[in-house]
Parts: C-alpha cells; sequence; structure tokens
C-alpha cells in the first residue's frame, strides 16, 4: 500500500529527507524499485507496472543533490550482476554519515567560522558556508556574530565560478571558450577542472586541458560565455592541488618582474608603488605578477602616465592595447 | 549574517536544516519551541513545522512496506501540543552530519582570508581550526583556496588607528591624478579581492568617504578622533570611484562583458543585436575614458558620445608617444 495519498504534492526538502531517512535505516540497502515504490514523494506518483521514467530521472536528481550536501550514498552491486541498474541497491553509509566524535568547536571557534563565513559575499561559497554553518550549529555552542571592525570579503563574481566549484565536486569535465590576450576569437577548451585559486585578487581555474593533456592555469575573468559541465568523468586532483598550485603562483610571482617608470606625482606613481612586491631601481620600479598579461592589462590602463623599460614582451604587450585601442577608435 | 538571513531558503538549506535539527533535538533531550528557534535563529513556527515533518516522517521496512504513521521517529505529542515542548523519545539519524567537501571548502578558504589578516596574524588556533573541518567533512573538500597577503606598512597604520581611535593624516592621489592632503577619522576597514578600502570620515571635506589604501601616498597618526556613527554603507558599493556622471556608449560582443563588470551599473540596459552589445556607462571625469577602453583593447569600443570616441583616440596615441620617448 502506498505511504500516501496521492493528491499531495510533496516538497521537495520532504521528499529528500525521507529518502535520507529510508536509506540509512536500511543495512542491505534498498533498489530503485522498493524506494520509489515506497518512500514520501515518490510513492505516490509510482506506477506498479508502469512508466516510471519521470520518477526515475527526479531519483537520480536527489541523489546528485544529497551528495552536494555531503551524505555518503553508496551504490551496491548484486554479485553477478555488476553494473544493472535494476538490481543495484542504495544506501547511506551509516560509517561515513556522522561527524566524528571528537570533532567539537569552542565559542571562540565558533566566532572564527562565522568570521569566515561572512568573507563570501554571493554565489555558491556563501550557500555553502551559510549551510556549513547550520550543520555545525548541532554541536550545541553558538557564538554571536563576531565584529572586529575589519571585514575582508572576497567575491566570486565571474559566472564561470560556481560551474567550476560544481564540476570539482563532482568530478567532471568543463568546456569553456577562452580569450587569451592577443587571440583575435576565443577558443574552446575542455579540461579536468583541478583547483579554484584567488590569487593578487584574481580568480585562476588551475586544470588539466584534456586536448592538450598538459596542465594549464587560466583566469575566470578571460572565460567567455557559460561554463559546459560534461559527463565525463575529470582525473582526480591531488590531495594538496590548492596548496601545489598557490606555491606554483607565488614562485611566478617572485620570477616574473617588470621594470616601469611611472611619471612623478601620477596616480599611476603611487599605486605602482603601494603593489604588493614593489622595489625602487632608481628613478623606476620593479613591479611584479603571475601573469605578464595581466601586468599588461593593468599598465595599459595608466596611458601615458607609465613607460615600460623592460621586459621587451611586455612593452610590445602594452603597446599592442593602445595600438587595438587607437585602432578601434581612429 | 544578517545579510544571509533575507534571502529566500532554498531546498538545500531546508533539508539541512532538517538532518540538523535532529541531532540537536536528542542532544537537548528535551527542549522549548522558543529555545529552539532561538538556537536555530529561526521562528518558532518554522520549528514546529520541521517538528510535525519529521515525526511523521515514515521509514520503509527491509521488504520495503511503510505503514501510515508508523515512522521511526516517537515524539512526546501531548507535551509538544499542550506545552509546546520537544521531547523525541526515539529517532534515526541522531547523529550530526559531516560537511560535504564544498561546505568545508568554503569554510576553510575563508578561514585562510582571515588568517592573513593582521589582528590574527600569528594565531595558531587557526591551523587546529582548519584541520577539524577537514576531517569533518565526508569528501576531501574540494579544491578552492585564497592566497594570503602580508598586510603592509600603510595597512597596519591605519588598522592601529581604527581600534585606537586615532586620526589620521593622509596624502592622497585621486583618479584624476591629484594629491590632497586630507585629515580623516577611521570608521571601518575593508578589504575586497586583496584590495584595502578605509571608510572615513573625512574633516577636509566635512562628509564620510572611501579611500584606498593603495592610493595613500602617506599615512600618519595625529591624535585622537571623534567618534562617528558607524557606516551604513555596504562593502560592495565601496568600490565608487568609478561611477559617475560622465556617459558613454560602448560596443562590445556579449560574451566578452566580464570583461568590464566592474564598471557596469547593476541597472545597466543592454541593447543585443548579433551577439554584440551596446551598453551604457558612467564614468567619473574624462580621464577614465582611456582606462575604460584599455579594458576592452582588441575586443570592444567606446562608440558614442564623439567627444568621448576622439578622447580615446588622443589618450592611445600619447601613451604609445610617451612609450617611444617622442
Amino acid at each position: 500500500m502506498s505511504a500516501e495519498p496521492a493528491s499531495r504534492t510533496v516538497p521537495v526538502d520532504e521528499r529528500q529527507f525521507s529518502l535520507i531517512l529510508a536509506l540509512i535505516a536500511t543495512d542491505v540497502g534498498l533498489t530503485k524499485a522498493q524506494i520509489l515504490s515506497t518512500v514520501t514523494g515518490y510513492a505516490g506518483r509510482y506506477s506498479v507496472g508502469g512508466d516510471n521514467t519521470a520518477l526515475e530521472r527526479q531519483f537520480e536528481r536527489d541523489k546528485d543533490d544529497l551528495r552536494e550536501l555531503g551524505v555518503p550514498l553508496e551504490t551496491i552491486d548484486t554479485a553477478g550482476a555488476e553494473g544493472d541498474t535494476k538490481l543495484q541497491r542504495y544506501r547511506v553509509s551509516q560509517a561515513d554519515y556522522p561527524l566524528p566524535d571528537d570533532i567539537v568547536f569552542s565559542a571562540e571557534e565558533h566566532a572564527l567560522l562565522s568570521l569566515a563565513a561572512q568573507v563570501w559575499r554571493e554565489g555558491s561559497l556563501s550557500d555553502d558556508s551559510r549551510r556549513a554553518l547550520v550543520k555545525l550549529r548541532s554541536l550545541g555552542g553558538v557564538a554571536g556574530d563576531a565584529v572586529i571592525g575589519y571585514a575582508p570579503t572576497v567575491r566570486t563574481r565571474d559566472a564561470a565560478h560556481e560551474p567550476l566549484t560544481n564540476a570539482i565536486s563532482r568530478g567532471r569535465q568543463v568546456e569553456f571558450a577562452y580569450l587569451k590576450p592577443g587571440d583575435a576569437a576565443p577558443l574552446t577548451r575542455r579540461v579536468s577542472p583541478l583547483a579554484l585559486v584567488q590569487h593578487e585578487g584574481r580568480w585562476h581555474l588551475h586544470a588539466h586541458d584534456e586536448d592538450r593533456d598538459a596542465p594549464r592555469t587560466f583566469l575566470l575573468q578571460r572565460m567567455l560565455g557559460r561554463v559546459r559541465l560534461l559527463d565525463t568523468p575529470a582525473r582526480a586532483p591531488r590531495p594538496d592541488e590548492a596548496e601545489h598550485v598557490m606555491a606554483e603562483l607565488r614562485e611566478l610571482w617572485q620570477r616574473s618582474t617588470a621594470l616601469v617608470r611611472a611619471r612623478p606625482g601620477s596616480e599611476a606613481e603611487v599605486m605602482l608603488r603601494n603593489r604588493r612586491g614593489s622595489e625602487s631601481e632608481g628613478d623606476a620600479l620593479r613591479v611584479r605578477s603571475t601573469d605578464l598579461d595581466v601586468l599588461a592589462d593593468e599598465l595599459a590602463a595608466f596611458g601615458a602616465d607609465v613607460r615600460i623599460l623592460e621586459p621587451a614582451d611586455l612593452v610590445s604587450a602594452v603597446v599592442a592595447r593602445w595600438s587595438a585601442v587607437e585602432a578601434a577608435h581612429g | 549574517m544578517a545579510e544571509a538571513r533575507k534571502r529566500p531558503l532554498t531546498a538545500a538549506d531546508k533539508l539541512t536544516f532538517l538532518i540538523t535539527l535532529v541531532p540537536y533535538l536528542i542532544e537537548q533531550v528535551r527542549v522549548s519551541v522558543d529555545e529552539a528557534a532561538a538556537h536555530f535563529d529561526t521562528t518558532p513556527d518554522a520549528i514546529r513545522r520541521a517538528v510535525t515533518l519529521i515525526a511523521t516522517s515514515g521509514v520503509p521496512d527491509e521488504q520495503g512496506a511503510v505503514l501510515p504513521g508508523a515512522g521511526m521517529f516517537d515524539i512526546d505529542w501531548d507535551d509538544f501540543e499542550d506545552n509546546d515542548r520537544i521531547k523525541f523519545r526515539q529517532a534515526p539519524l541522531q547523529d550530526q552530519p559531516r560537511l560535504s567537501g564544498r561546505e568545508a571548502a568554503a569554510l576553510l578558504a575563508g578561514l585562510q582570508t582571515i588568517a592573513s589578516l593582521p589582528d590574527f596574524g600569528g594565531r595558531s588556533d587557526i591551523a587546529a581550526l582548519m584541520e577539524k573541518l577537514t576531517r569533518g567533512s565526508v569528501v576531501a573538500p574540494a579544491a578552492v583556496a585564497v592566497a594570503a597577503t602580508e598586510a603592509d606598512e600603510t595597512l597596519l597604520t591605519v588598522r592601529h588607528a581604527q581600534a585606537q581611535r586615532q586620526r589620521l593624516r593622509l596624502e592622497y592621489t585621486t583618479t584624476r591624478g591629484v594629491t590632497e592632503e586630507r585629515e580623516v577619522d577611521p570608521i571601518r576597514l575593508d578589504t575586497v579581492d586583496g584590495v584595502a578600502y578605509l571608510r572615513a570620515w573625512c574633516l577636509t571635506r566635512d562628509a564620510e568617504r572611501t579611500f584606498r589604501l593603495d592610493r595613500m601616498r602617506s599615512v600618519v597618526a595625529v591624535g585622537p578622533a571623534d567618534d562617528h556613527a558607524d557606516s551604513s554603507s555596504d562593502p560592495a558599493q565601496l568600490i565608487d570611484d568609478l561611477a559617475g556622471q560622465l556617459w558613454v556608449t560602448v560596443r562590445l560582443p556579449k560574451d566578452a562583458v566580464p570583461l568590464i563588470a566592474d564598471y557596469l551599473s547593476p541597472t545597466a540596459e543592454f541593447t543585443e543585436k548579433d551577439g554584440t552589445v551596446d551598453v551604457p556607462i558612467a564614468l567619473a571625469h574624462e580621464g577614465m575614458i582611456g582606462r575604460l577602453a584599455a579594458r576592452m583593447a582588441g575586443v570592444g569600443a567606446i562608440i558614442e558620445p564623439a567627444s568621448a570616441v576622439a578622447a580615446t583616440t588622443e589618450w592611445a596615441r600619447a601613451a604609445i608617444a610617451a612609450q617611444s620617448g617622442d
């Protein structure tokens, strides 16, 4: 018999809650047919011996949603029928579901976590940290919103940010149009996304470029149009991927320098002097950047207030930008 | 968090609340609806609805059969209905849930950002907290990270003055390239993507103003500051020095709009034609025209008004001339 009257529309959160309950209560796991025919939210629309395609699709989406929320969902193959989705059984791992007992937070730690969550102003990281705080609230101690009179904010405005975070956590390849500076048109890149890193105020994607079969780092700002999630599984990031990329970027930043001279008294002069890592060399400034093209963008913005002394590549990159501006407005 | 509360809750938020509420209620043994509402920063009604939903949820048995009302949750209904107290005699899902890889990653990267503030320099407890979060994640936290930046002299001086309620004297260079001396009383300090902004009462202008720390040529504390009301301005609106009264229209491929994202007003109206858009942009002054054009170099252009187009050409020619040393 059905667990619910067919007429009632069960809200998503209620259906997914019932699904978690059903899957954590079972030791041996439930088959898809058992789930769809008995769990609140599916059962009312299940047709015995009929077409349940729509319900099955909903179940697939629910599985993805639960995994996104950190519910450890397991798929168990029936011996001798590996890969047969009709015979596969599902359950929530009772070993992996609970937070380890020794993880408790002091009032001060709760305050730090609340500050950490406030770093994100928008987008998926803000939603994720809000939910994380709710989960940690069940541990009892709750601190009020910490106020230090000094708030760091990290923006995730790039439209690419959310799909890339999703792709990394789901382990899927992505495809996007990328405009390399100097190229006339963007090129489509297909990559395994490995880590998202903000360095010097810009978000970078570190990835394995599948077409070139080599690691590459992309600036999110230069991804044009939509980032598409592919069905193809991505190669797995190494455990310390983010630290690894960060160290690489830092090293690159140390090494890639340029010598520029800014008009005394100009805005360019004060901003370049105050830029992190800048050093005086006579009447010129040694400035650092992880990427010559990014630096060229920044320097080009200062127009006649800057003169680039070296390297020669940077001189031509900046002049190319000015020439392009002149040509487009001539 | 006041910011977050205004947004409507998603299904994911509601589900997270449900699976978190159960272990809390079990741990409390018996708790009033009001107390639970205060704990989760929600309304008593939201708690009552959630408790009713939880208490009437059923679990199919091993054969997949569910009897209506025969859930595994067993609540003291009388206590709930008569006294507004919640007491579960039995409940599955008593365990606190782990964090998802993305949830842990969001807090970890947030902590990294906090740890690089001068206020938190040298605190070892953040590392211990990060280790706990990593262990509390169901899978390895997604690789998201924010590079730490060391606080420079200017930031340390400004932060110290703010904390000690000191007045600051600045030599400040505006986007027009004019350097002025200002006396200001710090109100709030923010960093947005690593760029530090001081919101302060400017005694020179007798008004609240925002100052970018990297435009300060010098900064010194000059005695006690007056008291000022907290600034109500949103950090996101701090970057107001791009906005202004000089209207220009730019034309660029629709896909390239992200390149000029920080020049766009949230209400900007795009005119789209064949994958190309015309966007009106308000600039603070004429000196910003070349800067905007450079941002779109090779992709788009300023198309109106004619005076702005001419100024752009002039700007680019002057830059090329200065570079070649003419």
